[in-house]
């Protein structure tokens, strides 16, 4: 007891620290979790979340039977897959090529370059693929024009969706997400180049032999948490390219969530779907983590 | 944001005027003496998300009635897209937030109260109908089919409907100086039509060498699925978008039907050949204005007066020269206008259960419905925006000058769709030019328009079952639509799969509380 209150009086600044995220994750982590009580429920926006009869597992049983939902979770698996695949290694990719750059001046401005679409907001973004995209007056098909190619009308195409979309993600965060990775470069013992260099090593067998060796660590944490947020597509981008023409590639869980919970005022239904999604994203970043320890001793717990 | 300052500068200045106009009422309309009474409310219309005290209409309403409005809006959403899901999502966020303003009003309200009312989020009407609102009580008296379309499953009345009047709503529009320069006559029949079609695109009618036109365009893409009916399909049972239908007496969704097959095998194939505006399902609400002002537009599916505006609006086209044309006779000969104003739309408003002065609220909306009441509704205020004259009210010229006058009168608080009352089609016809009377004359003689659905309410059995399939449905329907047109499928060769999918997932379930609602709240 006297060793507690000693404790809080020498530390308390650090608890005063550690106090706003804890408000943060009570107000809106924890809190909102005791409305997911409702995807158990028969709930109704005027009766509110304690009033509401319970329904038991209705809603999930109805989820496994839509189509739509099921096509939804394939979709998210299958846009995360390729954001995996492309995305995942394209800001390792310009953090080591940015690490080769020896002109400061230049560095620096390039980095600039690649870090702004990171704070451009996702409506301005989508507003940008549509109108490069557009059949009439859109670069891209004032590009294939001049190819000789017949002009495509890209977003209402569900086999364009995809690449669009997580080309889009690429252009957008593969800069920002660099930064992360040049920092674990920074860190890098300089000692082991200059003993590279004694040896005789080039660029590029340091880059094989130290570089990427040593930031393993963190790409493995990055890799971790990208896993377990596989089941989260930035999907306000994808409300903002989608429409029916190309729901068929494109609808994921968290759109069919919006347009069943909030269009069409199903809170309970898109509750149970979105709890499904965390469910599923738990159990994933769970089995990364443990692979993960198991055979490379690195992991976030 | 231009439009936006306009309106205040315009509202600014046409409210300094009213508080110097002469005293606008005798005290005859009073609804309380003294302090006046101050009453919230939430209305989601159409051009504007919030309710604007400073509107001219509202002042003048103030002065008759001693009731102010007060804007609490809580859910509030501009998103302006052809089925206003918008307007329902506000609707959805402001009862999920708890706070009911006294008044809520709205587009789409219908489903939302005749849901939430029985549940006790409402107040029912019909007592206080009865006792308190005169007018609206003879009303409804005279027109017992009304009161049956906005009553809920347990047969109370939880809103007061915005109520259209005049029969025609929207109409075939074509470039007939087009028609003239190309040497081509009015289209008679769908075949007529396609021909007329191509060679808007091919004979270069706008003179500039090259074949930019766009032959029919649509500022709702729905407008272009309406087209089915010249192939003896259906888009749509009521002038809400892929509404259901009644046929032979029962509900159907004409999203399942034959026509609607052959309707989207043959605007494929327009679409295909450039008939139709290759940007249809992305161009939105700026294509007529666009498309006109620009001469590449040559036909489309349109309101009335609106449509026949362009007339003088695009004036500096040589020629220019757009008229309505009598709908094109179907494969099977019909003519068939599908679009008609119907007697009753789903919008209104309603009173929150938290209202504490229920029978002061229910006297005003009934003054919307005495006669100083409906003049305010749809012409705005006298002596600013329109004078008496032989007992009628007449538009100042300036103000029909002003441009479209539906849009001048959002702007002063009239013609607002989350109010209830009954729309005086006088108000249109005096702006409507000498285009859109012709063009009502000649709708007029071929009787092109047929009955409409007026919808069903649910009783909560009903709408759980409507509520887990529907949603669904829907989405697919549209998603196979909008691939089938851009030749992302083929509607011939994956029909009895889509029919298939659509009994899958509870189509006929669907039907089946629609008729049995249907058959309690009609009789049949």
């Amino acid at each position: 007891m006297i060793w507690l209150s000693d404790h809080v009086r020498n530390e308390w600044r650090l608890y005063l620290m550690l106090l706003p995220t804890i408000i943060w994750f009570i107000v809106f982590l924890y809190k909102p979790m005791y409305g997911l009580q409702i995807a158990f429920k028969d709930y109704s926006i005027f009766k509110g979340v304690a009033k509401s009869p319970w329904i038991g597992w209705e809603h999930f049983q109805s989820l496994f039977t839509n189509d739509q939902f099921l096509r939804a979770v394939s979709n998210t698996i299958k846009i995360s897959a390729l954001n995996l695949l492309f995305g995942f290694p394209a800001p390792i990719i310009l953090a080591l090529m940015f690490n080769e750059v020896l002109h400061a001046g230049y560095k620096r401005a390039a980095q600039t370059i690649v870090y702004l679409p990171h704070f451009i907001s996702s409506v301005i973004i989508a507003g940008i693929v549509i109108t490069a995209f557009s059949p009439s007056v859109g670069i891209v098909n004032t590009v294939l024009g001049w190819l000789g190619f017949d002009s495509v009308y890209f977003l209402t195409k569900p086999e364009w969706f995809r690449p669009i979309f997580v080309g889009t993600g690429i252009w957008q965060e593969a800069g920002f997400g660099s930064i992360v990775f040049l920092a674990a470069i920074a860190g890098v013992n300089p000692s082991l180049y200059e003993s590279a260099v004694v040896d005789g090593a080039s660029r590029w067998q340091m880059m094989w032999k130290i570089t990427l060796p040593s930031i393993l660590p963190t790409i493995i944490i990055m890799l971790i948490i990208r896993i377990g947020n596989i089941m989260e597509v930035s999907f306000e981008l994808i409300i903002l390219l989608y429409q029916p023409a190309t729901y068929e590639t494109a609808d994921v869980v968290n759109t069919f969530v919006y347009r069943q919970g909030l269009q069409s005022g199903q809170y309970d239904f898109a509750a149970a779907a979105g709890l499904f999604n965390a469910v599923v994203a738990f159990v994933l970043v769970m089995v990364a983590n443990t692979l993960s320890r198991r055979y490379s001793r690195t992991s976030l717990w | 944001m231009r439009k936006l300052l306009l309106t205040t500068a315009v509202t600014a200045t046409i409210a300094g005027m009213v508080s110097t106009a002469p005293v606008l009422a005798d005290g005859h309309l009073q609804i309380v003496e003294g302090d006046p009474l101050e009453l919230t409310i939430q209305m989601n219309h159409r051009a504007y998300p919030v309710y604007e005290e400073s509107w001219p209409v509202e002042q003048a309403a103030r002065e008759m009635t001693n009731v102010h409005l007060k804007d609490a809006t809580v859910g509030a959403n501009m998103q302006t897209d052809s089925e206003n899901t918008g307007k329902t999502e506000a609707l959805n966020l402001m009862l999920a937030s708890g706070n009911i303003p006294d008044i809520v009003g709205s587009s789409r309200i219908k489903d939302f109260v005749n849901q939430y009312g029985p549940e006790g989020a409402f107040l029912p009407l019909n007592e206080l109908i009865d006792e308190h609102a005169p007018n609206l009580k003879k009303f409804f008296e005279e027109k017992p089919e009304i009161a049956a379309a906005i009553s809920a499953a347990d047969g109370n009345m939880y809103y007061i409907p915005y109520l259209p009047d005049g029969k025609y709503g929207r109409a075939y529009w074509i470039r007939t100086d087009w028609l003239n320069k190309l040497g081509l006559d009015m289209p008679e029949t769908v075949e007529d039509y396609e021909k007329v079609l191509r060679a808007f695109k091919t004979q270069d009618p706008n003179g500039n060498g090259q074949a930019d036109e766009i032959p029919y365009f649509a500022r709702q893409w729905p407008e272009f699925i309406r087209l089915v009916t010249l192939w003896d399909g259906r888009s749509s049972g009521s002038d809400t978008y892929h509404d259901f239908m009644v046929e032979d007496g029962k509900i159907q969704h004409p999203y399942a039907g034959e026509g609607y097959r052959e309707g989207i095998k043959n605007l494929a194939r327009w679409y295909k050949d450039g008939l139709i505006d290759a940007e249809i399902f992305t161009r939105g609400s700026s294509a007529r204005d666009f498309l006109l002002s620009e001469n590449l537009g040559g036909s489309t599916h349109d309101w009335f007066a609106s449509t026949s505006g362009y007339n003088k609006l695009s004036a500096d086209i040589e020629g220019f020269e757009f008229k309505a044309m009598a709908p094109p006779a179907s494969v099977s000969g019909k003519r068939v206008e599908e679009h008609r104003r119907i007697p009753i739309k789903p919008d209104g408003w309603a009173i929150g259960h938290t209202n504490e002065h229920p029978v002061e609220t229910i006297k005003y909306f009934d003054f919307w419905f005495t006669e100083e009441g409906r003049r305010l509704a749809n012409f705005g205020v006298e002596g600013m925006h329109y004078d008496m004259k032989d007992g009628k009210a007449i538009f100042k010229q300036e103000f029909l000058d002003a441009g479209p006058v539906n849009r001048s009168l959002y702007q002063v608080g009239s013609q607002l769709q989350g109010r209830g009352y009954f729309q005086d089609y006088g108000y249109e016809i005096q702006w409507s030019n000498e285009f859109a009377l012709e063009g009502i004359a000649l709708y007029d003689e071929g009787d092109y328009l047929i009955d409409q659905f007026l919808g069903v309410a649910f009783n909560a059995d009903e709408q759980k079952v409507y509520d887990r399939y529907w949603g669904s449905i829907r989405d697919y329907m549209l998603e196979r639509q909008q691939a089938w047109i851009l030749g992302n499928g083929d509607v011939e060769a994956e029909w009895d799969d889509y029919t298939a999918q659509l009994e899958k997932q509870g189509l006929s379930k669907v039907l089946e509380v629609m008729n049995s609602a249907y058959k309690r709240q009609y009789g049949k």
